[in-house]
């Protein structure tokens, strides 16, 4: 027992549990993500979509549960890490220089993982913890279109979008050091896969930025041309 | 053909740990471009005592980029501009005229300075003695070929025996972490028939050494490879990571 306690204690191990919440939080995104891209099929499909979520309750809290939990030992234990980190260099250098292996997503992590927080808590008041058929669901023609019309209305306004946008791309940073990192830290690592692993890192990353950030964009423009 | 520049050096000067220390500003000239950054440094240190001052404290010892004594930060890089090279190995043929050089300590709470740019590298001793070493039976030297390795086991095992201990890795990363130094110390025994029989606790006992002694956590950002003279590759570190989370969780 005292073997685990000092697994969860260790650098290593600390880093791992964030390593395998960060790969949980991924097949979150990825899931979640499949859901939002239901929007192109229209409100029925959406909105049907949502009710079939939300009719899962209250199993379902089991899980959301779950995912909070997940969210906060992600989050904490990075936050110690990077705490540890800063105290471990008492003084400061006058002069570092970057021999450029870091990548700017993986400086930013501790900002990009920050956006994400405040993201998250925002999306819930926006998108979740909201009146779905008041006034915010109706559209252009009078009618109220549920939660495919709060989601419509809150991207026909360009700050709403790009503040959403800009989190998007937090994530993207975020993922592309996270994916490749989690398989060092995990041990995986050889000349051959290393190097596909992190194009596999990049190009997840890319991909589900630029998928979130479409519906926004789709909006906008739909709602500007009409 | 002798090749002179003069130079303006900023370095880190510290009487003892506990002294806050700052940074004075040095005029060296005349500076043969074929010596070593530690010649140019000992013409600079002949300077001070004839003028009655103290001379610069540095780490040195071969001289010829093998031991891992010598080391400091030069304009921001650990063992300066050269990949793969030891201070000690640096040549000022590097440096243009009048370039501002600026030199500092290694900076971690794992490596206290001790004097200017001396610092105790003691941790890292303390990791080695938490477990890196192997039990054999002395007496006469054994067959040399009587131990089959396979062939990429000694060729990774060599590699990572190549570590010096100099503590660029540590100077260099981010976060002060020795993540580089002690998966180095663990695979070169861990690759080898000789390292099995305690395989398990060495992994556990050094990396936990090496957190008792202040370093960082990695985040997998690989400064620390560059900046190794031994050109160490991190994925000695997936292999600590690998080998401390399976001795952690086998029964
Ligand atoms: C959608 C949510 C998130 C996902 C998918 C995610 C994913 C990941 C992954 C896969 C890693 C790599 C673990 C490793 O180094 O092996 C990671 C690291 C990290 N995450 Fe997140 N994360 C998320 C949210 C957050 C939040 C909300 C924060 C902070 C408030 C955060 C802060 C960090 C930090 C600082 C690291 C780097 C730790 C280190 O390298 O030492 N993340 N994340
Ligand atoms: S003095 Fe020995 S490696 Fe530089």
């Amino acid at each position: 027992m005292s073997n685990l306690l000092s697994y969860f204690k260790s650098s290593i191990g600390k880093k791992q549990i964030v390593a395998v919440t960060g790969l949980m939080l991924i097949l979150f995104i990825v899931g979640h993500l499949a859901g939002n891209l239901i929007f192109y099929l229209g409100p029925e499909a959406f909105n049907k979509y949502a009710k079939k979520l939300s009719d899962l309750r209250p199993g379902f809290y089991v899980v959301e549960f779950g995912l909070l939990v997940v969210f906060v030992v992600h989050m904490t234990l990075t936050a110690s890490i990077v705490l540890e980190n800063i105290k471990s260099r008492t003084v400061n250098y006058n002069v570092k220089k970057s021999s450029n292996q870091r990548s700017l997503s993986t400086r930013l992590m501790p900002f990009t993982g920050t956006i994400l927080i405040a993201f998250v808590v925002w999306h819930l008041l926006d998108f979740t913890f909201t009146d779905k058929h008041g006034d915010a669901s109706v559209l252009q023609d009078g009618m109220s279109y549920g939660l495919y019309g709060v989601v419509y209305n809150a991207f026909t306004d360009p700050i709403h979008s790009g503040l959403y946008i800009i989190a998007m791309f937090s994530l993207g940073f975020h993922l592309n050091h996270g994916i490749q990192s989690f398989a060092q830290t995990f041990g995986f690592s050889s000349p051959t896969y290393t190097p596909l692993i992190k194009n596999i890192s990049q190009w997840t990353a890319i991909v589900i930025t630029l998928s979130f950030s479409s519906i926004p964009v789709y909006v906008l423009i739909q709602f500007l041309s009409s | 053909m002798k090749n002179t520049i003069e130079l303006t050096l900023k370095v880190w000067r510290q009487k003892i740990s506990e002294d806050k220390g700052k940074f004075e500003t040095y005029e060296v000239k005349d500076i043969d471009t074929s010596m070593s950054f530690l010649e140019m440094l000992d013409v600079l240190n002949e300077k001070l005592t004839l003028e009655g001052d103290e001379p610069i404290a540095f780490d040195h010892d071969c001289r010829e980029g093998v031991c891992g004594m010598c080391g400091a930060i030069v304009n921001g890089e650990a063992h300066g501009p050269q990949k793969a090279t030891t201070l000690c190995q640096l040549h000022m043929r590097k440096f243009k005229n009048k370039d501002t050089v600026v030199i500092e300590p290694w900076r971690a709470k794992g490596f206290p300075v001790i004097k200017d740019l001396v610092v105790d590298r003691g941790s890292f001793d303390r990791i080695i003695a938490a477990g890196g070493y192997i039990s054999v039976k002395t007496g006469s030297a054994p067959e040399a070929n009587n131990q089959p390795i396979k062939h990429e086991n000694a060729e990774l095992a060599f590699d990572a025996a190549a570590c010096i201990g100099c503590g660029a890795c540590v100077a260099a990363c981010p976060n002060a972490s020795a993540m580089l130094f002690t998966s180095a110390k663990i695979s070169h025994l861990n690759l080898l028939p000789q390292g099995q029989l305690e395989a398990k606790e060495r992994v556990v006992q050094m990396v936990e050494k090496m957190d008792e002694e202040g370093f960082g956590n990695c985040s997998n950002e690989y400064e620390c490879e560059a900046a190794c003279p031994k050109e160490i590759s991190v994925s000695n570190i997936a292999r600590m990571n690998r080998e401390y989370r399976d001795a952690k969780f086998s029964v």
